[in-house]
């Protein structure tokens, strides 16, 4: 084909493709020649540093030592090392001593931030502010206690609140009305709340009890926030017609806070509990 | 109007791969916006199962990697290797049992995956009696292409058709060991491979995919399209012979970087690692040629738009494949591994380069096979900007939002501690992810403009009858 070349005088191979797809005898340039050895001889050079060619019964190992295990140790001793010296303190405190002594609270608050982000957050939310049908754990209202014992007996074996169904003893007219006295903060208003036992678990002024987390029905804080289009009474009536996980109710609320006591250490549900006191609720 | 090669050649299933490839390209990138959109505002999952984004996310990367990319591979390799072998190709039947095979895998993926169906192999996840059939279609098109290239009438095997060929080789391969799984019934199915050695062939697949499929075969596009879009011989035989034996030999190490820090053995990530930075060279080489090609012609740009398609797409090459080297080394992918680093790194290529590069060459093959002009030139230029403005907006949202990610994740304050919840990184990103959706929503507004030139220049054709008058003028020998 170098005979007739159609493009005469140009430095091609003489091969052409498809009428006038041509290559230039150009070498490369030079640049990157220099560059495609350098790239064989880093990728050499790269191996004899790391562990890379795998020869014989073992691969080599390479000057540096390196592994990706090792590399994990070291910086992991050194986060390590910067907290050992509050961490071998708060060993053998109480969360209580801790909360008296600022500079280790502090610590403890930050050390596990992320694991309440990870483990607790997403129900009760990033600052505590709880969700729906999450209780807050912010503000000083607590169902079982806000002593930093309390919570932290709570994080360890979990809570479960229980309250029966009313449906069968209550008429929906009865229930609409001591739904309309709680709503209203007053729940003594209406004599089935006495009549009917409600006094039983919520006590005589209707304030609640912590041994057994029921409720506090006249501090206009509720355990059930209402849904989309509900009112405080919609949402009342319903956890005094179908309980709280009632068993025998389909329609029951479920309120169960699961025990962390297997999968967290002693150390870190001590922590988690200054941390959620430290909200600023504790008592 | 070209008579003579519509009479020579089969143009037909050109015209039919490259209208089907404009169609997915439209399809998975608005797929692909819809699933950038609900990670950015989530209640656009309306709570429907098939609409959440693990079941659109692999149907994105299937539409855009195998039907848009598997479209415009088709019908330029058609294209090319009859042009620059100056015969038709070997069997005009295979070339349509290829068309419709691809495009009835391409069906059902568009229904399993909603469904749910997935072998849970990144970009392999279609389940195995289809990928069964993907290996026949794929074979057939493979045995199509060589028999045409042992048919040829040129005396030597033109560059492109050694990239389309090495892909098609690897591919095979890939994709046939990848997919070796044990079926427990027309639905479900396990890999034969467990643990570490699963993620390993999983990712000999998963960057061999980008390096065979979507480097090695749009390096055949580039190498037959630049040269022929700007008139001008490739810049140098010998680079091309080099990087292209290079980047063969090179590509298939690759895959263990993507399993730095992880169970994988110490010196298979390190070998993963340094080959990765050997290859910038060789990538660069193909950039460079196609770049060099250009010289002397340079003005060219200032009014050719399907030339400013194929330029760019060549920077965007040369970057991305810089890029992902440095992302291989340990240090640098302690910080980028699981962000969205990664994701910009891929989008860099795949719209920068892999679309850019199919989009011009399918604006030059539309002009040649439906034998008119396009309709709109202006919607070409427009096309060329919302593409490019679309691509960079994407890219740069996610290198922030990524180095961020990592920077956040590793974080320790002065106690030694972690200073950031999981939560708190999401919430950074929210900004960056609506901007990353912004810019997917300007590259698919330019895709539907390429759609519309596209279709109504078939309409243009079919009433000016242009493809008939081809195919019955009389061609001087």
């Amino acid at each position: 084909m170098a005979d007739n070349n159609p493009f005469p005088g140009e430095n091609n191979t003489g091969h052409i493709w498809d009428d006038n797809i041509r290559e230039l005898a150009n070498p490369p340039p030079r640049w990157w020649m220099i560059a495609f050895w350098a790239s064989i001889a880093w990728f050499l050079g790269y191996g004899v540093l790391y562990p890379m060619y795998p020869i014989g019964q073992k691969p080599t190992e390479g000057v540096m030592g390196w592994t990706q295990i090792k590399e994990y140790q070291e910086g992991l001793d050194e986060v390590v090392a910067v907290r050992a010296e509050f961490e071998n303190q708060l060993k053998d405190m109480s969360a209580k001593d801790i909360l008296a002594n600022p500079g280790l609270a502090d610590y403890t608050v930050a050390s596990v931030k992320v694991l309440f982000g990870d483990i607790c957050a997403p129900c009760h939310g990033g600052g505590g502010q709880g969700g729906p049908g999450f209780p807050v754990l912010a503000d000083d209202d607590w169902l079982f206690g806000g002593t930093v014992e309390t919570i932290e007996q709570t994080i360890a074996m979990g809570r479960k609140g229980i309250m029966t169904a009313h449906g069968k003893i209550l008429s929906d007219d009865e229930a609409d009305k001591l739904a309309d006295a709680i709503a209203a903060g007053n729940p003594t208003s209406d004599p089935n709340f006495l009549q009917k036992g409600c006094i039983a678990c919520h006590g005589m002024d209707g304030k609640g009890m912590q041994m057994l987390g029921s409720a506090n029905l006249t501090d206009g804080i509720y355990r059930f926030v209402p849904g989309e289009g509900e009112s405080i009474k919609d949402s009342v009536k319903q956890t005094i017609l179908h309980g709280v996980n009632d068993v025998t109710d389909p329609q029951t609320r479920e309120a169960v806070m699961p025990s962390f006591g297997d999968r967290l250490s002693k150390d870190e549900i001590k922590k988690l509990a200054v941390y959620v006191y430290k909200f600023g609720g504790g008592q | 109007m070209d008579a003579a090669a519509e009479q020579k050649y089969n143009l037909g299933i050109v015209r039919w791969f490259t209208v089907m490839a404009v169609v997915y390209l439209v399809v998975g990138t608005l797929v692909g916006t819809y699933v950038a959109s609900e990670l950015a505002w989530p209640f656009l999952n309306f709570d429907i199962p098939y609409l959440t984004f693990g079941r659109l996310r692999p149907l994105h990367t299937n539409a855009v990697i195998f039907a848009f990319g598997g479209c415009a591979l088709m019908a330029t390799s058609f294209y090319s290797v009859q042009r620059t072998c100056g015969v038709s190709l070997w069997s005009d039947k295979l070339a349509w049992f290829v068309f419709i095979g691809w495009n009835l895998i391409i069906v059902s993926a568009v229904i399993t995956l909603p469904l749910g169906i997935n072998q849970a192999k990144e970009y392999a996840e279609l389940e195995w009696p289809i990928d069964l059939a993907i290996a026949v279609v794929w074979l057939a098109y493979m045995f199509n292409f060589v028999m045409t290239l042992a048919t040829r009438k040129s005396s030597h095997i033109y560059v492109s058709n050694w990239f389309f060929l090495g892909m098609m080789v690897m591919i095979t391969y890939l994709h046939v060991v990848n997919s070796l799984a044990i079926p427990v019934d027309l639905f479900k199915s396990y890999s034969l491979f467990a643990g570490v050695q699963d993620a390993m062939i999983q990712w000999w697949w998963g960057h061999n995919a980008v390096g065979f499929y979507l480097t090695a075969g749009f390096l055949g596009i580039m190498y037959y399209f630049v040269p022929k879009q700007a008139g001008r011989p490739v810049y140098s035989y010998r680079l091309s012979v080099i990087h292209f034996w290079a980047l063969m030999f090179g590509y298939v190490w690759l895959g263990a970087h993507h399993l730095q820090y992880t169970a994988l053995p110490d010196w298979t990530g390190s070998l993963g690692a340094a080959v990765s930075i050997a290859m910038i060279i060789p990538s660069w080489g193909g950039a460079v040629n196609g770049m060099m090609t250009l010289s002397g012609a340079w003005d060219k740009l200032r009014t050719d738009y399907v030339l400013r398609f194929l330029i760019m797409s060549l920077a965007f090459y040369a970057m991305s494949t810089f890029e992902g080297p440095i992302m291989s080394i340990k240090t640098v992918n302690a910080l980028s591994h699981y962000t969205d680093w990664t994701v910009g790194h891929v989008h860099s290529g795949a719209l920068g380069w892999v679309a850019m590069v199919a989009i011009g060459a399918i604006y030059h093959m539309m002009t040649r096979t439906f034998h008119t002009e396009m309709w709109s030139t202006k919607l070409i230029n427009a096309h060329f900007w919302t593409a490019t403005i679309g691509t960079v907006v994407y890219v740069v949202a996610m290198w922030v939002s990524g180095i961020m990610q990592g920077l956040m994740w590793r974080a320790y304050d002065e106690y030694g501690t972690l200073a950031y919840t999981f939560a708190e990184s999401v919430e950074a990103m929210h900004p960056y992810y609506a901007m990353r959706a912004i810019g997917g929503m300007i590259f698919v507004t330019g895709a539907l403009l390429m759609l519309i030139n596209v279709l109504m220049t078939v309409r243009k054709a079919a009433s000016e009858g242009s493809v008939r008058a081809a195919s019955t003028a009389a061609v001087s020998a």
